[in-house]
């Protein structure tokens, strides 16, 4: 029988607190955030929970690929570590979170294998995966061609969704429907590991995961139809149809053309100034996914108040650092663009200000 | 067989007109490990034309390759016949391309007729799903007021499609359910074309699409297909036949083809790291010195002016870029295998392969000790050796034949048979059958205390054999106060001293003797424990004392000398507790033994009284049970006593592998 409640919960709900006294306080961030340089700003990060994965760079390796990748090795370890204490019943739901990663790395080994590059430059941007990944990166590199890289997939749970997604890459010579593809499957499935919880995880794993997709789901439904143009049936089927907030009658009146700050408002109430954040969407959308993100953080807090003992608690924690790896990341870039603080504050998701 | 081969360093200064038959006596004796001579200082003035000569070659051999891929002919085994240094590369290239022309015409025209057999199956794929679907599909394609689709797409876009065209007239049907890939059926009027395109084709539907000439139902398509891939079929057996016949034919020219090219190559490859001076070249690399003086005859005889400067190489100090050459007897393989696989011993130290051929049976002997299970693996080994069975495992074989002999030698001992000893024995066939020596399952507490004092002599020879090996190495600091020198090797005897005395007064039921008996030996153990124990506290201090690191105390940093004092207390629990889990470690081979006795007894149990056919069907899965499932454990518990409390303890490795220049390929050491 599945272990849940407290006798499934006791040893990995003890293991995240643990883990989360280690997260940056709001005090490293405003700390981090005054660093001079980068290499001030990775002198401080030395001293945190970061050291062990920022120890073996030099100074010549203080690029933000490089940097971005060492952050990463740590959020990498937190959901190898979560994931094989999780209950068994839950792994698939947190293995389902972490293949996230492994989405991102087949589009960079894609986007890879139509520009070219050398191995060298490609494994400076894969995520850590280490063991868990099904991916033979080098192998589908060296390929020469998307169509053998995918073919080098058979046996994985991208094969399906690629041989399908191939034949408008052939046609089309993009590789824009392949990662649509991917995307679309990933989140169903997330969604479908949420589902099959059930008591207090499904209804936290809902909640959370469901919470997750709105932010992801409203943002593409707002650039497929801002950036790229595209007709209402084709938004639809590149859209989701599920989450915590955002319903599919909201997907499809944007898809359709409605007033935007009227359907954001509408899904996300409280937001000040959304008419004028919205007036030119081009300009407001990254200044809303900011925002949209700012609510997941505190939603993912809230799992952290009353009972510890569901699957909330470990997914919860996974976000926020990943949420956490996204601000150092925006910390390293805008350090070595030598970007001036009121530049790159806006966009970072915790508050800095001194 | 307890060192590596002596090896020589040599240096030759070969006169230009010499260079071939140098090199060809070089490479076909197999004893020259070549090093790199384009040092600075000398010149490789013609490097760059040899570069190019074996790039021409290795490129022919790659051709060559490739027809006889083409052709399904293999390498063969290297000819006994002795070929010419270097052969003429114009000549060789004439006779490929005779012989790729020949080929060419049919393997040109395999391809043409297999992409066209990929095609058609293309098509019946996308066909077959719609195979039952009566409508004739130039009707569809060319309908002058409905657009349709018909094609297949993910069954989770499905839902997702109908949505997108809630607002569009259209008929959607599933022609063919399927869990993955339904066959679906997309129309409305061509007004609307665009937007069920648009929808189609964001929802992955894989529209079906056949060339305009393709006409009628997808049956009778399909029918028509299916013919053309029959004979196209038949084509490609035809044009496979050809070649095998060709294949037949050319054979022994292409084998023999190869192997000149392939001996040009290897020789032109060699030349490439030669030092070349104005009218000599210099060549350099290492020798056995064994193989020295033929070596030297035989080079005197391809150049009557050839320098030859030999330097023997010391076997004692750092030696770490002389090539390690194993010379070990053929029997002594797995063994020497085994070892590899931990790592290659450098020049110099001791080749732990003979020990490793005592320690391995008789570990895994003691803990699998029966005669009937003994002799199987013994069998089942040598009909592997052979290759009669497993051949992927042919190199492990002798060494399953080893650990059987030595099973089937402790059971005898323990006095056990497929399982049976003691009263199953009687019960099952009438006799009596007695242990020479003591059975496991009775004498349990003393088999325990027995695998403890093997323990402790194999770690006693460890020991010794670290304090050789560092003699050897000249390692004198690490000698006296290293964790495996003296000071090391003291501290184990005095914590055995101990061990003996905690034994003697808390009155153990499990009596390891050796250490026993060293306790009885009137000295001062705890004093001398806490001596050791202090100069392994600090052997650190003393090694960089003696050697004259500085600074002494590596004390900088948080924390500072205290830290250091913390570190080094660590370091000595550490030690102890390593000896005493390494002592305790060989506990395994007695407790396997009794577990290899309690399995048995679990089987007889499982079979009952009765001697019927359940009776001997139990025992006989039973003991198939033990051999394959037990005796893997067994193997897995002997290679990590071996590896780590024996290996572990004196054995370093990192040698440079011995690789002569051979046309023919070498085969692997192990």
């Amino acid at each position: 029988m599945a272990k849940s409640g407290v006798s499934g919960y006791a040893a990995i709900s003890a293991r995240v607190r643990a883990m989360y006294s280690s997260m940056l306080s709001p005090q490293d961030f405003v700390r981090l955030s005054d660093a001079p340089d980068v290499s001030s700003l990775i002198s401080q990060l030395k001293q945190t929970a970061y050291g062990p994965y920022l120890d073996g760079l030099k100074e010549k390796d203080f690029t933000p690929q490089k940097l971005d990748l060492a952050i990463k090795g740590r959020l990498g370890d937190s959901y190898r570590s979560i994931t094989q204490m999780a209950p068994e019943h839950a792994r698939p739901l947190l293995k389902q979170l972490y293949r996230y990663f492994e989405i991102q790395n087949l589009k960079a080994i894609l986007r890879a294998v139509v520009s070219d590059p050398t191995w060298e430059h490609v494994q400076d941007v894969l995520f850590p995966m280490r063991e868990m990944t099904v991916l033979p990166a080098q192998a589908m590199l060296e390929s020469g061609s998307v169509g053998a890289a995918i073919e080098l997939l058979q046996n994985t749970p991208y094969y399906d969704t690629l041989s399908f997604a191939m034949k408008r890459y052939s046609a089309e010579q993009n590789l824009f429907p392949l990662e649509v593809a991917l995307d679309l499957q990933y989140w169903r499935q997330l969604w479908s590991e949420a589902k099959k919880l059930s008591g207090q995880d499904g209804v936290q794993a809902t909640k959370i995961i469901g919470s997750l997709m709105d932010v992801n789901n409203l943002m593409w439904v707002i650039r497929y139809k801002v950036y790229h143009g595209l007709s209402e049936e084709e938004i639809i089927n590149y859209t989701l149809p599920f989450g915590y907030r955002v319903r599919d009658d909201d997907v499809r009146a944007v898809a359709a053309g409605a007033d935007l700050p009227l359907v954001v408002g509408r899904v996300f109430p409280g937001i000040p100034d959304l008419n004028a954040l919205l007036e030119n969407p081009r300009q407001g959308l990254p200044q809303l996914e900011v925002i949209l993100k700012r609510r997941l953080m505190q939603q993912c807090l809230s799992a952290f108040i009353g009972n510890p003992f569901h699957i909330g608690v470990p997914l919860a924690f996974l976000i926020l650092s990943d949420l956490e790896v996204q601000d150092l990341t925006v910390l390293v870039e805008a350090k070595s663009a030598e970007m001036p603080a009121e530049e790159f504050r806006p966009f970072m998701l915790r508050s800095v200000e001194a | 067989m307890l060192f590596p081969r002596e090896m020589s360093e040599i240096e030759l200064i070969v006169p230009s007109k010499d260079l071939l038959a140098v090199t060809k006596v070089l490479s076909s004796y197999g004893v020259f490990h070549q090093t790199d001579s384009n040092y600075p200082g000398v010149a490789s003035g013609s490097a760059n034309t040899w570069q190019e000569t074996a790039g021409n070659y290795s490129a022919l051999e790659r051709r060559i390759q490739t027809v006889m891929q083409q052709l399904d002919i293999d390498e063969g085994r290297p000819p006994s016949k002795d070929y010419e240094a270097m052969v003429d590369l114009e000549k060789l290239r004439a006779a490929v391309e005779q012989i790729e022309a020949e080929v060419r015409s049919s393997t040109e025209e395999l391809s043409e007729q297999r992409k066209r057999l990929e095609q058609l199956e293309s098509i019946v794929r996308q066909l077959e799903p719609v195979e039952e679907v009566d409508i004739d599909i130039s009707s569809l394609r060319d309908s002058r007021y409905m657009f349709s689709i018909l094609g297949q797409m993910p069954t989770a876009n499905l839902e997702r499609m109908q949505t997108s065209l809630a607002r569009v007239p259209h008929v959607f049907l599933t022609l063919r359910a399927d869990p993955a890939r339904p066959v679906v059926w997309l129309a409305g009027t061509k007004s609307n074309a665009d937007i069920l395109e648009r929808a189609a084709r964001s929802a992955y539907l894989d529209a079906l699409s056949l060339p305009n000439d393709y006409q009628g139902t997808p049956g009778n398509i399909l029918k028509s297909l299916r013919n053309t891939i029959e004979s196209t079929r038949r084509r490609i057996k035809e044009l496979q036949d050809a070649l095998g016949r060709l294949g037949l034919e050319r054979r022994e020219q292409l084998r023999d083809l190869l192997w000149q090219t392939h001996t040009s190559r290897v020789l032109s490859d060699a030349i490439v790291r030669f030092g070349q001076l104005r009218h000599t070249y210099v060549v350099t690399g290492w020798v056995p010195s064994d193989s020295m003086e033929d070596l030297t005859r035989r080079l005197k005889q391809a150049s009557k002016e050839i320098l030859i400067e030999v330097l023997p190489t010391s076997r004692t100090g750092h030696n770490s870029s002389v090539p390690v050459a194993l010379s070990n007897n053929k029997l002594l393989k797995p063994f020497q295998m085994l070892v590899n696989t931990y790592a290659r011993p450098r020049y110099g130290e001791l080749d732990p392969t003979i020990l490793m051929a005592v320690t391995f049976p008789l570990l895994y002997g003691a803990m699998f000790g029966d005669i009937g299970q003994g002799l199987v693996l013994l069998i089942f080994g040598l009909l592997i050796n052979a290759g009669k069975v497993m051949k992927s495992m042919q190199s492990l074989g002798l060494l399953i034949a080893y650990c059987g002999a030595s099973a089937t030698i402790f059971g005898f001992l323990y006095g056990s048979i497929f399982g049976f000893e003691g009263e199953h024995f009687t019960h099952a066939f009438g006799g009596e059958l007695h242990p020479l020596w003591l059975s496991p399952l009775h004498d349990t507490l003393p088999v325990l205390g027995i695998a403890i004092d093997v323990g402790i002599v194999i770690l006693l020879i460890a020991y010794l054999l670290a304090i050789f090996n560092q003699i050897r190495s000249r390692e004198w600091a690490h000698l006296i106060f290293g964790h495996t020198g003296l000071v090391g090797f003291a501290l184990y005897i005095s914590f055995l001293g101990l061990l003996g005395m905690a034994v003697n007064a808390l009155r153990l039921p499990i009596i390891p003797k050796i250490a026993v008996g060293i306790a009885s030996i009137p000295l001062p153990w705890t004093i001398l424990a806490l001596i050791f124990g202090l100069g392994i506290m600090f052997s650190e201090v003393l090694i960089n004392l003696y050697e004259g690191h500085r600074p002494v105390v590596e004390a900088h940093g948080v924390g500072g000398f205290i830290m250091y004092l913390v570190q080094a207390f660590m370091d000595l629990f550490e030690t102890l507790i390593s000896q005493l889990s390494n002592t305790l470690s060989f506990v395994r081979v007695g407790a396997f033994a009794v577990a290899h006795g309690g399995v048995s007894m679990a089987i007889f149990a499982l079979a009952g009284e009765e001697l019927g056919f359940k009776y001997w069907l139990t025992v006989l899965l039973g003991n198939i049970f033990i051999i394959g499932f037990e005796g893997l454990i067994v193997g897995i518990q002997t290679m990590r006593l071996n590896y780590y409390e024996f290996l572990g303890k004196f054995f370093k490795g990192g040698g440079t592998r011995f690789e002569p220049l051979s046309v023919a390929p070498t085969q692997e050491e192990a």
